[in-house]
Parts: structure tokens; C-alpha cells; sequence
């Protein structure tokens, strides 16, 4: 049985996960074992960056109801929520994109649009063509589960738009949460557009997972999808606590940190919060915006 | 070639020798968390190869939350007079074991502020009446600075007061109140008059002595340097190699949010580093015990790869850590869910860490619980009747056992 110091050395030496490798890493049950070649590889792609973004949510169907209002510090005006018909779409940016000026805007599921469209490829290019004339300059997210195959990936670079991640919409368990992973891996150079990789699910399960689970998860998806450049973590979603112990086991980007720095006073900020999480895991935190370009913070 | 500092004192992790203060300050400040963890869970593996991991099911009960203490990071107390202040009568707190009996627990972990209208005497009347209808049910009772403000309001020294509190039926002694045992953080927490290191450190042997076993704790993340956690973590080492008396060690972080000083918390991964970092220090310390009430349940269970091998308390009831803004629970399920995702088994346990059997809700119907328990409704402002049998000292207390005050209730 090949073991994961073995693994580590190969990797160091620059060679990529062999199919034996990648069984023997997803049999094992050391978790520190797997976080710290999944660390070592995360440092291997990014060094000591963390990159975070500060995300400012607008639900569709408030976008048409009334004024939007942007908060300054927020690096991504994200469209939340299910895809109305293409017309409304195409306003729902439009108008998010006039309030949000400089903020790169990004809304939508690559899967529901595809959907809406009727899973028929060349309909899809032409809605993201749309949208991305209409100002939008990422796809918020695809989720892995509701996409049948790559080509719909490579549909959104057809049409010049990138993915700003790949997620994964319903729990699926310990295995299915690995095949899902597999999945990502598999789609290989389809993902050249897709700027990220969130593998925990953004549903939450009737039982909550476990801390070894998700870091496990997030340890697998590194190790696994050398296709995809970044992992993510969701700092709402997950809390700052694991995400931040994520960043040690994989993961090298933080998503939804939120730009309103006041309600909880300077030192409690978010900003302030992220800053000192990611440097208290000896790491350095680097802003981005929705576009995954660095911005001075 | 000179070998890095790191590697020499994980050289004697891996040979089971002892850490000096600067091989652990080495270790703490620069090994890679993956390698604190590895270097932890291999001397926690040591100390337990049977792969079990420990759990108690118990109550966690502040009588008091009134206190003259006044911490500067403390969220919970009240000051004498306040109208949210409390002290819980008998009845509730008979009602509150009969609870934690239900669901399968031993003992009551009971720890509160420092009343100056609760005398001695008060303390010995509850725990009597506790062993006379309990008998087989423990008493896990008052930290050490809880001990010295007896042993100050009665003008008794404190291996006396222990005897009395002891001949009434206290069991053992939680490790409350160590806070940082170093009296520069002493005096900047405001908590150095409670009890001052030594004091501490001095209750816990003289109880030791007195035949208690005891816990330690520490709680890391205010204005301590790293290296003043690890003094803290060898002045425990010292008392434990003197006299054994400690079963257990447990370390949470500063909680800031409703305290007079302020400031954040110290974040996640710093928890699982003094944790790890603890485990390796304190050689002679059977057990550690991971905070998921502070860390909340994922992190609670990740501390068992960094050092811990015993999840604490159901706990049923928690008030202090909520008080200052966090709401984590965890029932016996949730904790034996987590304990064995991890690849452990879960085995119920006593104070004295001896095993009790498997989980208790495998074999009884026992109900789930998603939010802890609080002493008291908010707004139940009720002053227990037996409080009047005990001479009040505060001003505030003696205007209520006026008898026109005592006519008005
Ligand atoms: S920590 Fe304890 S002694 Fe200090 S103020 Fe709070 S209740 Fe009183």
C-alpha cells in the first residue's frame, strides 16, 4: 500500500497523483496526514497566500423592487437566487451593474441556467453572451452535482465568461461527497475558466457533517483536483473557526466575508477578523475582488 | 550542522522526555500546526491505546452569578444589588439534578460568583441536603478562588474551610478561575485579588493533600505573551508531579463579546496549537479535555487529532461561556456521534475519569436537546426563601432582610 509520506515525496518532486495514489489518499483516515500533504500542495500552487473576497449578496428578485444600495467595501455584487426568464436576467445585471460602478458584478448558477434554457448547449452560450454584454463578469457558481458533464463548462468559456466556482448545492455524504470530487477532477482541462473549487455543500444536511468530514473533504478536493487553481471556503457558511482550519488543510480562498465592517466595532469587523484569522494560521491574507483580481486592502 | 530547536525538542516528544520551557516556547511559536497535532496525538495515543474516548454526562450549574470579584473578562457576573443578580434556591437546584439524573448523570459541576450574602454555612446546608437525598450523586464544586472568598468571609483558613466543605460532601474541585498563573496577567485581568497564582496554585495542593482529585485549566487569549501560557501550563506541571491530585487538564479561549475589556477572540487554529501544546507539556496528565463549548462541536471533535481524548460534559446547563455571546451544544448523542466519526469509541465516564459503560442513550429513552439549559428564566427575579437564614453582609442583602422588605415578596 503506497503510504502518504510516499505520496509527499512524490509530490514534492513536482510529479503528479498517480490513479494509486489517489486511491490510497482517499482510504486514509489520518487526517493529519492528508492535511499536510494537502497543505504542502496548496503551498506548492500559492505559497503563503490567502486570497478572501467581500461579497455583497442581492437577491434577484429585489433587484427590480427597488433602489440597490452598495456598501463601498465590498470587492463582489453577487446576484443571489433562482434565475428568472432571460429578459429579467439580462435587467437584473443591467441595473446591479449601473449601482455597483467599479464593483465587479456576478450572480447565477451555471446549472440553472442551463436549465432555464433547457439543457441545449448552443441556447446557453447564447444567454451568458447576453448576460455578459449586460455587464456580468463571472457566473457566481456551477454546482457539480446538477451538471451533467464538462461541455457545459465549456459552454460559459465559448461565450467568455468565467465560472467563479464550482460548488457542490446538496450534501451527499462521506462517498458521494468523494465521487463529486472525483467528478471535478475528471473534467480536467474543461475547467480552465473556472477560478475555484468550494467541495462542501451549501445545503445544510439534516445531520450536521462532522469537523474531520468537512476538512477531510476539503484535504481530498486539493489533493484531487489539480484542475482547479483554488479551494474554497465559505466563511459565512462555515464559520470562521473551521474555515480558517481549513486554510491549513487545503484551501487557499475564502469567499463571503462580508463588507459591512459596522456593526460589531473595529476589532470585531469582518475585515479585521479575516486578516487576523489567516495570519494567526501563519499564512498572508491578500484582498481580491469578484473577478479574482488582488486589490490593496 | 546545529539542529533547530523545533526538532530537537520533537526528538524528545518521539522518546517520551521532557520538554524544558524553551523546547515548548520552540515548539509553540514555530512548529507547523500539522506537526504539534502529530507530536500531541502521538503522546495522547501513548497515554490511551485503547481508543477510547471519555464524556461525562453532568450539570453544569452557577448557583450565584453575584460577585464581588469583578473580573474585567468576565461576562456573567452581576454586581451586588443588581436586579438581574441570582442566587438559586435548593428546591432548584434538587429539581435540576433530578433532570440531570434522567438523562443519565453523576454529578453537578457547580461554580458561581462570589456572594458575599452566601457565608459558609449556606454551602455546607446545600451540600448536605444534596448527599441526603442524592447519596450516590457528586458534588464537582467550587474553584479555587471560590475556596479563598470562603475562606477570606469566614476568617477560616483555607484547608479548613476545605475540611468543612468536604465533611458536607464535596467530591472534588473544578479547575475554575486559573485563568493565566502568572500574576502580571493576574493584575491586568482585575483577578489577581480573587486569588493570585499561588493562592490558586495553593488550594489545589492543600486539596490534593485533603485526598480531592482536582481538574486544571487555563484560559489563553487575553493579554497573556505565548510564553507566559506555557509558564502557566509548568506551574501545573510542578504541583502535579508533587502531588498527582490533578485528573484532568482543560484549555478554552478568552470569550470577549460583553466583558469589560474587550477585544477578539483568539481564533480557531490557535485553540487546536495550545491544546496540542498543553498535551505535550503536561507529561503527567492522564486526560485533556476538548472545549466545544467555547469551539463549538466541529473544532470540539478535531481537538481529538490535536491532544484531547475526552469531549468533557454534556453539561445540560452552561450560563457563563453564553453570557459572553456563544450558544454551542452538544447532547450525549451529538457527542458520541462526533466521537466515533472520528474513529474513536465513546465511553461514559466519573469525575475520577474510571469508565462507566457505553453511552447511556443506548439503553435508555432520553430526550434531545438542541440549546443549553440556563440557571434561570430571564426576568425570575425570585429570592429563595432559605437565603434568609443566612445574616447577609452586603448592604443590599440586609435591606432585604428587613422585615418590611421580607413582607413585600
Ligand atoms: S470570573 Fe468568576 S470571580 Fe471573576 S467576576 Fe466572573 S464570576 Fe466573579
Amino acid at each position: 500500500m503506497t503510504t502518504l509520506q510516499e505520496i509527499g515525496t512524490r509530490l514534492g518532486g513536482g510529479r503528479q497523483l498517480t490513479a494509486q495514489d489517489s486511491e490510497a489518499v482517499v482510504a486514509s483516515r489520518d487526517l493529519l496526514g492528508l492535511g499536510a500533504l494537502a497543505d504542502d500542495c496548496r503551498r506548492g500552487r500559492h505559497g503563503d497566500r490567502v486570497t478572501f473576497v467581500r461579497v455583497q449578496e442581492i437577491p434577484v428578485d429585489t433587484v427590480e423592487a427597488g433602489d440597490i444600495e452598495m456598501l463601498p467595501a465590498a470587492g463582489e455584487a453577487r446576484i443571489s437566487g433562482r434565475i428568472p426568464e432571460r429578459g429579467q436576467a439580462v435587467r437584473a445585471v443591467q441595473r446591479v451593474v449601473s449601482a455597483a460602478g467599479s464593483i465587479p458584478v456576478t450572480g447565477f448558477a451555471l446549472d440553472d441556467l442551463a436549465e432555464t434554457s433547457g439543457w441545449k448547449p448552443h441556447a446557453i452560450v447564447d444567454v451568458l453572451a447576453a448576460l455578459k454584454d449586460a455587464g456580468l463578469s463571472c457566473v457566481a457558481e456551477a454546482r457539480v452535482e446538477r451538471l451533467p458533464g464538462p461541455e457545459w463548462l465549456e459552454a460559459a468559456s465559448r461565450a467568455g465568461l468565467p465560472i467563479a466556482r464550482l460548488t457542490v448545492g446538496e450534501p451527499a455524504g462521506d462517498a458521494g461527497g468523494v465521487e463529486l470530487i472525483r467528478r471535478v477532477a475528471a473534467w480536467g482541462g474543461a475547467l480552465a475558466h473556472v477560478h475555484a473549487f468550494a467541495p462542501l455543500a451549501r445545503a445544510l444536511p439534516a445531520q450536521p457533517t462532522t469537523g474531520y468530514r468537512d476538512l477531510r473533504q476539503v484535504a481530498l478536493a486539493r489533493l484531487l483536483a489539480d484542475n482547479v487553481d483554488s479551494i474554497q471556503v465559505d466563511w459565512s457558511l462555515y464559520g470562521p473557526k473551521l474555515a480558517q482550519v481549513a486554510l491549513i488543510f487545503g484551501a487557499s480562498d475564502v469567499d463571503a466575508v462580508s463588507p459591512d465592517d459596522g456593526w460589531l466595532g473595529a476589532r470585531r469587523a469582518p475585515l479585521a477578523e479575516i486578516i487576523r484569522n489567516v495570519r494567526a494560521s501563519a499564512l498572508v491574507p491578500v484582498e481580491r475582488n469578484g473577478r479574482f483580481e488582488l486589490v490593496q486592502t | 550542522m546545529t539542529v533547530p530547536p523545533i526538532d530537537i525538542a520533537a526528538g524528545k516528544v518521539a522518546a517520551g522526555a521532557r520538554l524544558t520551557r524553551d523546547d515548548a516556547i520552540a515548539l509553540y511559536r514555530h512548529a507547523p500546526t500539522h506537526q504539534l497535532g502529530r507530536l500531541a496525538d502521538l503522546v495522547r495515543a501513548r497515554k490511551h491505546p485503547d481508543g477510547v474516548v471519555t464524556y461525562i454526562v453532568d450539570r453544569n450549574v452557577n448557583y450565584t452569578n453575584v460577585c464581588v470579584a469583578r473580573c474585567n473578562f468576565c461576562a456573567f457576573y452581576r454586581e451586588v444589588g443588581s436586579p438581574d443578580g441570582y442566587v438559586l434556591g435548593f428546591d432548584e437546584i434538587f429539581s435540576k439534578i433530578d433532570e440531570t439524573i434522567e438523562l443519565g448523570g453523576v454529578q453537578l459541576l457547580l461554580q458561581g460568583g462570589h456572594n458575599p450574602d452566601l457565608p459558609l454555612t449556606w454551602y455546607e446546608d446545600l451540600f448536605r441536603a444534596v448527599k441526603q437525598r442524592y447519596p450516590d450523586f457528586k458534588l464537582h464544586a467550587l474553584s479555587p478562588p471560590e475556596v479563598v472568598h470562603l475562606s477570606r468571609l469566614s476568617q477560616l483558613p483555607v484547608r479548613a474551610v476545605l475540611e468543612r466543605l468536604i465533611a458536607a460532601g464535596m467530591d472534588s474541585i473544578p479547575g475554575g478561575g486559573a485563568e493565566i498563573l502568572v500574576d502580571r496577567v493576574r493584575r491586568l485581568l482585575n483577578c489577581y485579588s480573587k486569588a493570585s497564582a499561588s493562592e490558586w496554585l495553593g488550594v489545589m495542593e492543600t486539596a490534593h493533600e485533603l485526598g480531592l482529585r482536582t481538574t486544571a485549566t487555563m484560559m489563553y487569549g487575553s493579554v497573556e505573551h505565548p510564553e507566559e501560557r506555557i509558564d502557566h501550563l509548568l506551574r501545573l506541571r510542578e504541583v502535579q508531579d508533587r502531588t498527582g491530585g490533578f485528573t484532568a487538564f482543560i484549555t478554552w479561549s478568552y470569550q470577549p463579546p460583553n466583558t469589560e475589556l474587550g477585544g477578539s477572540e483568539a481564533t480557531g487554529v490557535e485553540y487546536l496549537r495550545t491544546l496540542a501544546i498543553a498535551r505535550l507539556v503536561l507529561d503527567n496528565f492522564d486526560n485533556l479535555q476538548a472545549s466545544w463549548v467555547t469551539q463549538g462541536g466541529k473544532l470540539g471533535q478535531l481537538s481529538l487529532t490535536f491532544g484531547a481524548n475526552d469531549m468533557g460534559s454534556v453539561m445540560i446547563e452552561e450560563n457563563v461561556v453564553r453570557a459572553a455571546g456563544a450558544a454551542y451544544c452538544m447532547d450525549e448523542v451529538e457527542i458520541t456521534r462526533n466521537v466515533e466519526d472520528a474513529g474513536f469509541e465513546a465511553r461514559r465516564r466519573n469525575m475520577h475519569y474510571e469508565i462507566l459503560g457505553e453511552p447511556f442513550f443506548r439503553r435508555h429513552a432520553v430526550p434531545r436537546f438542541t440549546a443549553l439549559d440556563v440557571a434561570r428564566e430571564e426576568g425570575d427575579a425570585h429570592v429563595p426563601p432559605e437565603l434568609d437564614r443566612y445574616p447577609a453582609r452586603s448592604r443590599a442583602g440586609k435591606l432585604r432582610q428587613l422585615p418590611a422588605a421580607k413582607a413585600t415578596r
